[in-house]
């Protein structure tokens, strides 16, 4: 296991040592930043067009997710390309590490960075959930909102956020331009994304919405994640094609000792 | 050690290693001797294990690499062509990274670093950025690597490659000490530095194995003729 602690290790830190890191965390904070103000003010203002679940005005909008959109790629897109168009994946390949410990120590590296992305927003959860702290006790602790809808959303969120970096290695390990692996996970992940872009030309209750609602991530947020509903089958779509997209690239890395 | 049994590897439809076979008993070092193109990184990789060869089979210290190849990397210590490294962390850094990959434990790697640190004169620039060294620091802490995990093997990919004149007495020197503990397979276009460092040649020519013996015994056979002389009537080159 030392091995995988060493690789999770330098991924991790290779973040901090790259400007990337940076521009990403400060893009991400502006955005989320940007839509709890709007929360706040919907939250705050008097009469009946106030905010419903505030969970939902910040993840459930499609513009939440056209920005999102770019974040996995950006973190995924070195792992693999870069130590294949460098020339170090030769020696990180014939250091006595297994190939499945590979993806997972880089997979692991991208979702720990994915992790202190959301980090900072979870300053927003008190004001959120209109929290009051009598005391350091935290049975004293309550909640002017119900508080459930922010656990789900942030569990939606991180399973949802390791499909996409999944799909980002796996891209990352089938090219050596870091550019072109950004670009392309890119585009296969906005397959997950697009569709809610549609939904309001379409009927909520034909075929061709509940079939692309199985895929829409925008949409389990929404509708389910960010109203305190945890349907298993978002879950278990986030889960396989993680799992899956993982097996993807262990496959790729044996293939390319085949090949050259 | 090193046993090369009959390998072959294809890139798609060039085969660029037909039927590599030798043997390097322990505590040799072997010159893997061949022009550009002829085979050697390639056979090189496969042994590493960062190729898998398309047929037969090596074993170093008796472990198969294709099979039992974790066992197999452990007792190699490999420094590929050019010596990749990461730019943006430190020498001292690097290592640590290096020497977790290959599984050391921390007091172990305390001692095996101040050894290679000290051994390959890194000690100046331990605390440098590896994408500010020179070409000859960058081959130092890429032969540092090598060295880590104290393995009994040490395969060398063209480790004088690009250094200058006084960094390759240098390095000639280190190789000719490792050679009295480790068996060691390096390649090289540099033929004085075989004759140097090295008491057996494998020459390598179009993906075949042209020569392989003893220094004293090739000289013989070719009627003492300079290696040079031998290395260019042997890859066909005469007259170009």
């Amino acid at each position: 296991m030392r091995p995988l602690f060493a690789l999770i290790k330098r991924e991790f830190t290779a973040y901090f040592l790259s400007p990337v890191a940076y521009v990403t965390l400060a893009v991400f904070l502006l955005v989320t930043g940007h839509l709890f103000y709007l929360v706040l003010t919907g939250l705050t203002k008097p009469g009946s067009s106030g905010i419903e679940y505030p969970m939902q005005a910040l993840l459930g909008d499609e513009k939440f997710w056209l920005v999102f959109l770019f974040i996995p790629p950006l973190l995924t897109m070195r792992l693999l390309a870069e130590e294949r168009g460098t020339g170090t994946l030769e020696s990180l390949l014939t250091s006595p590490i297994r190939d499945w410990q590979v993806v997972a120590g880089k997979f692991i590296g991208a979702c720990l960075f994915y992790f202190v992305l959301w980090l900072p927003t979870l300053l927003y959860v008190p004001i959120l959930t209109d929290m009051t702290f009598p005391g350091w006790n935290p049975k004293t602790w309550s909640f002017g909102i119900d508080p459930y809808p922010v656990l789900t959303s942030y569990l939606g969120v991180l399973l949802a956020g390791g499909m996409f970096l999944g799909i980002g290695l796996f891209v990352s390990s089938l090219v050596k331009s870091q550019l072109v692996a950004a670009m392309i996970s890119m585009v296969v992940s906005l397959v997950f994304v697009l569709a809610a872009f549609w939904r309001p030309d379409l009927d909520s209750g034909s075929l061709t919405y509940r079939l692309i609602y199985f895929i829409s991530v925008p949409e389990h947020f929404r509708r389910d994640f960010s109203r305190g509903i945890i349907d298993s089958r978002h879950l278990i779509l986030y889960g396989s094609i993680t799992l899956f997209t993982l097996f993807l690239t262990v496959r790729s890395l044996e293939s390319r000792r085949l090949r050259a | 050690m090193i046993v090369v049994e009959n390998l072959v590897k294809y890139y798609g439809e060039y085969q660029a290693v037909r039927g590599v076979s030798f043997e390097v008993p322990k505590g040799r070092v072997v010159g893997f001797l061949g022009p550009n193109g002829a085979g050697k990184s390639t056979t090189m990789r496969c042994l590493a294990g960062f190729l898998t060869a398309s047929s037969g089979s090596a074993r170093i210290a008796g472990y198969d690499v294709f099979s039992d190849p974790i066992r197999a990397r452990r007792q190699i210590g490999y420094m590929p062509e050019s010596c990749p490294l990461y730019p943006e962390m430190r020498v001292t850094e690097y290592l640590k990274f290096r020497a977790g990959l290959k599984g050391l434990g921390w007091r172990e790697r305390r001692k095996r670093m101040d050894y290679v640190l000290e051994k390959c004169w890194l000690k100046d620039v331990k605390r440098q950025l590896v994408g500010t060294l020179s070409k000859g620091y960058r081959q130092r802490v890429g032969l540092a690597d090598a060295l880590l995990a104290d393995p009994p093997v040490l395969i060398l990919d063209e480790p004088t490659a690009g250094l200058d004149p006084t960094q390759i007495r240098e390095t000639r020197k280190l190789i000719r000490e490792l050679g009295q503990e480790h068996t060691m397979l390096l390649s090289t276009h540099i033929l004085s530095e075989v004759e140097m460092a090295a008491d057996t040649v494998i020459i390598i020519y179009q993906g075949q194995v042209v020569e392989n013996g003893s220094l004293e015994e090739v000289r013989k056979k070719h009627k003492n003729q300079s290696l040079e002389d031998i290395f260019v009537r042997l890859t066909g080159q005469e007259g170009i």
